[in-house]
């Protein structure tokens, strides 16, 4: 049992910590597309800073350095990185009694690190160490959380908000690639394959099961259905399913909950879909992002701002 | 820490030899390393300042101050004794108000002060204990006597810096730690803890405890969450509580949950605004209903503040003789209550040795500190003296005691206070450790950490570690 405030913080917290991520690999791979003078790659980079950022121009007219520095240092921004993991920490401030030491002190160092004076420096003088160390950060913190925090309803909020905002980053990014004629149009070009499994952090599993040979095709099964790749659609639905199973529902109720039938159904869908009967796989990513906001909105009606007049003792 | 001859105390001789054996470099090192720990804790609070409020580390000093077994025993004492008459008192003044018509205490003093809660009377409260926990300023006078400065049995805070201070300190001077035999104060939060449990009606055996904060923008929010959690108890906020039926619940998420105890770091005037404040959105609708049904415990009660107004401090060593037919152990500084016409024209006519408070302020402000006045400044504050004389007391500006602190890398001597922490339930429990707050200004005599005070460990020794 946890108070519902407190879940809420911790969904957020998970939230926040997988959208920073997310940023500080696309702009990496950005940087990096860049020096390889691989313009098909940064034009995708671009088009998903884009699809995450409204206000993010994605013509030619900013360089990539501006629109790295958005996506990470900008804090007016509402999702750079330093206000994800601004407003991780904000969370995190209120409920420390519910989180471990550990956990703080981890995505505290983080948050200093971005905030310090010296992080823009850092990030115009050696932007891949800089972005390297906070990815690096990041998964030391999520080692915190699965090692030192008790699996419990709490550990599951977090992992419910990583996993949700996990799959719906992932299908934007393949929105971006295969959702127009123009984004499978740049996505021939072998580079650029490599560049999107990398800003999926996807390049070397795809290689374990694919090997080298890179095809658009095997790019999205990859991505949207493998059951074992973490980063995969799939795979983040699949343990949405779990953690909200794994939740006590209101009251003890008998049977699942509404949001864990919405993972389970959405879940389900990934499991059994067929690649050869997917013409347009713009429809089926559309409905993922649908469905996540539509499990979100369950968790809230759920768990946190559920009617009072329902729950009073009897 | 030193005799007047200018050789250290016994108790400090070990601490001292070590202080010599650091070159400034050591020593500027250990203070970084352990400012380093607090900002990666997060052992912070918040300054409200022009227009934005910035988070900043509490500034702590290297070395810890030391406090014999003897001088301490003392201490306990004396503390007990005023706990146990201020528990007195209250229960007396919010029933029959036997005090008030044997005139030890004058009766428009208790009646009239704004912390005085009529709401409060004839409620039941546990074991007769309002006073869960205090955090009396005690300070160290010329002659070595401890004095209390003030009793603060409201929500007094810095419990959480005594236990970090604490924890630094072992890092900073291991060796010396081991060697001098300091009695541990670890234990504080599960006394707490215990304490609060005790409070619960015997009906609800495994009661649900809970710390009700202001929320993150309290300055003390770190303290709030610190002892939830070293407690294992939920740290709430007003708008997570629902009084329903008289009986108050928390939101889970798994549906309504009641709870039994309430930790209240929040004010009186704040707990539930259908009671008191109006305007509040930090308590919840109910609650003080909820609290004289004997639905929910609330800690400390509402309305101590009346115990540790100024005003009425200057009655302590007579409420004490009064409960307990016993003389005060730990004395008052001497204080000149300003609503008496004699010691108002003495307070006027010694302004630049006193120090004259309002009675209804804390924090170190709505103060003047005499000798550091100018001309001008003691003519104004004569001015609202006069005019409002029942809101001021004075007392004579008493030299707090020093202790060695490291600032700017240079080992000077700074002003300090003590505060111990104080828990009462169906016991009273002393815990043997205490905050101790440094000015550090030089020069300085105020402690408050809103107003550049700094902390520093405080070892209380054993009767081994005592013996020189």
């Amino acid at each position: 049992m946890m108070l519902a405030r407190v879940a809420d913080s911790l969904y957020w917290i998970g939230r926040y910590i997988e959208r920073a991520e997310h940023r500080c690999r696309l702009s990496d791979v950005m940087l990096t597309s860049t020096l390889d003078q691989n313009d098909a790659a940064v034009a995708v980079a671009r088009r998903a800073a884009h699809a995450i950022d409204e206000a993010q121009v994605a013509t030619d007219q900013v360089s990539a350095q501006d629109i790295a520095h958005r996506l990470v240092l900008d804090d007016d921004d509402r999702g750079s990185v330093v206000t994800a993991l601004s407003r991780a920490r904000e969370n995190a401030r209120q409920v420390r009694d519910q989180i471990t030491s550990e956990t703080w002190e981890r995505l505290n160092m983080l948050y200093l690190r971005v905030t310090s004076p010296s992080a823009e420096r850092a990030l115009s003088r050696g932007a891949a160490s800089f972005l390297h160390g906070i990815i690096a950060d990041l998964h030391l913190f999520k080692g915190a959380v699965d090692a030192t925090m008790s699996h419990g309803q709490g550990w599951r909020f977090l992992l419910l908000g990583v996993y949700l905002e996990r799959a719906q980053l992932i299908a934007r990014l393949l929105k971006v690639c295969f959702g127009d004629v123009a984004g499978r149009a740049l996505l021939e070009d072998h580079a650029t394959q490599i560049a999107v499994l990398r800003m999926a952090c996807a390049l070397e599993p795809y290689l374990r099961v694919y090997t080298a040979e890179v095809r658009p095709r095997y790019l999205l099964e990859f991505l949207l259905f493998d059951e074992e790749f973490p980063r995969s659609v799939r795979f983040s639905t699949q343990r949405m399913e779990d953690h909200l199973t794994g939740l006590a529902g209101p009251g003890g109720a008998p049977g699942r909950s509404r949001p864990a039938r919405l993972a389970a159904r959405l879940s389900a869908r990934l499991e059994f879909a067929d690649m050869d009967e997917i013409f347009a796989p713009s429809a089926l990513l559309s409905s993922v992002a649908e469905e996540c906001a539509s499990i979100h909105d369950a968790i809230y009606e759920t768990f946190v701002s559920y009617p009072l007049e329902q729950r009073l003792p009897a | 820490m030193f005799t007047a001859q200018g050789a250290p105390r016994a108790h400090y001789a070990a601490l001292h030899a070590r202080m010599l054996s650091l070159s400034p470099a050591e020593l500027a090192d250990r203070q970084r390393t352990l400012e380093q720990f607090f900002l990666l804790q997060g052992i912070t609070f918040t300054v409200y300042g022009a227009g934005d409020a910035t988070e900043q580390i509490i500034p702590t000093d290297l070395f810890p101050r030391i406090i014999p077994a003897s001088e301490w025993t003392r201490i306990e004492g004396g503390l007990t004794q005023r706990l146990r008459a201020l528990n007195a008192f209250l229960a007396d003044i919010y029933s029959d108000q036997k005090i008030l018509s044997d005139g030890v205490v004058p009766r428009d003093l208790v009646l009239g002060a704004p912390s005085y809660r009529r709401e409060m009377h004839g409620v039941f409260v546990p074991h007769a204990s309002y006073v869960n926990v205090s955090g009396a300023d005690l300070i160290r006078g010329e002659d070595g006597t401890f004095f209390v400065l003030e009793d603060n049995l409201r929500v007094p805070s810095g419990v959480s810096y005594m236990l970090a201070n604490r924890d630094a300190a072992k890092r900073t001077f291991p060796g010396t730690f081991r060697s001098s035999g300091v009695q541990p104060v670890e234990r504080y939060p599960d006394l707490l803890l215990a304490t609060l449990k005790s409070l619960a009606p015997e009906w609800r055996p495994d009661p649900q405890v809970v710390v009700l904060t202001p929320g993150v923008y309290n300055s003390a929010y770190y303290e709030h969450a610190y002892l939830a959690r070293l407690m294992g108890a939920h740290l709430v906020e007003g708008r997570d509580l629902v009084v329903h039926d008289n009986i108050v619940h928390m939101r889970t998420t798994e549906g309504l949950q009641r709870v039994d105890v309430i930790y209240r770091r929040v004010d009186d005037d704040f707990i539930d605004p259908l009671s008191f404040r109006r305007d509040s959105g930090l308590g919840a609708a109910g609650l003080f209903n909820s609290y004289r049904a004997g639905n929910v415990v609330i800690a400390n009660a509402p309305g101590t503040g009346i115990a540790d107004d100024k005003a009425v401090y200057a009655y302590v060593p007579d409420i004490i003789r009064y409960y307990l037919d016993e003389d005060a152990i730990l004395p008052n500084v001497k204080t000149y209550l300003c609503r008496e016409p004699a010691q108002l024209d003495y307070v006027l006519a010694n302004l630049d040795t006193l120090v004259v408070k309002a009675v209804g302020a804390s924090g170190g402000y709505g103060m003047l500190i005499g000798p550091h006045a100018s001309v001008a400044e003691r003519e104004t504050f004569a001015a609202q003296l006069r005019a409002d004389p029942n809101n001021y007391i004075a007392q004579p500006t008493i030299q707090l005691s020093t202790a060695p602190c490291l600032v700017d890398g240079q080992i000077e001597p700074r002003h300090v206070d003590l505060r111990p922490f104080v828990l009462s339930g169906q016991k009273i429990t002393v815990v043997p450790g205490a905050l101790t707050r440094v000015a550090l200004r030089r020069g300085s005599l105020v402690v408050n950490s809103s107003q550049g005070g700094g902390s520093k460990d405080t070892w209380v020794l054993t009767k081994r570690g005592s013996a020189p």
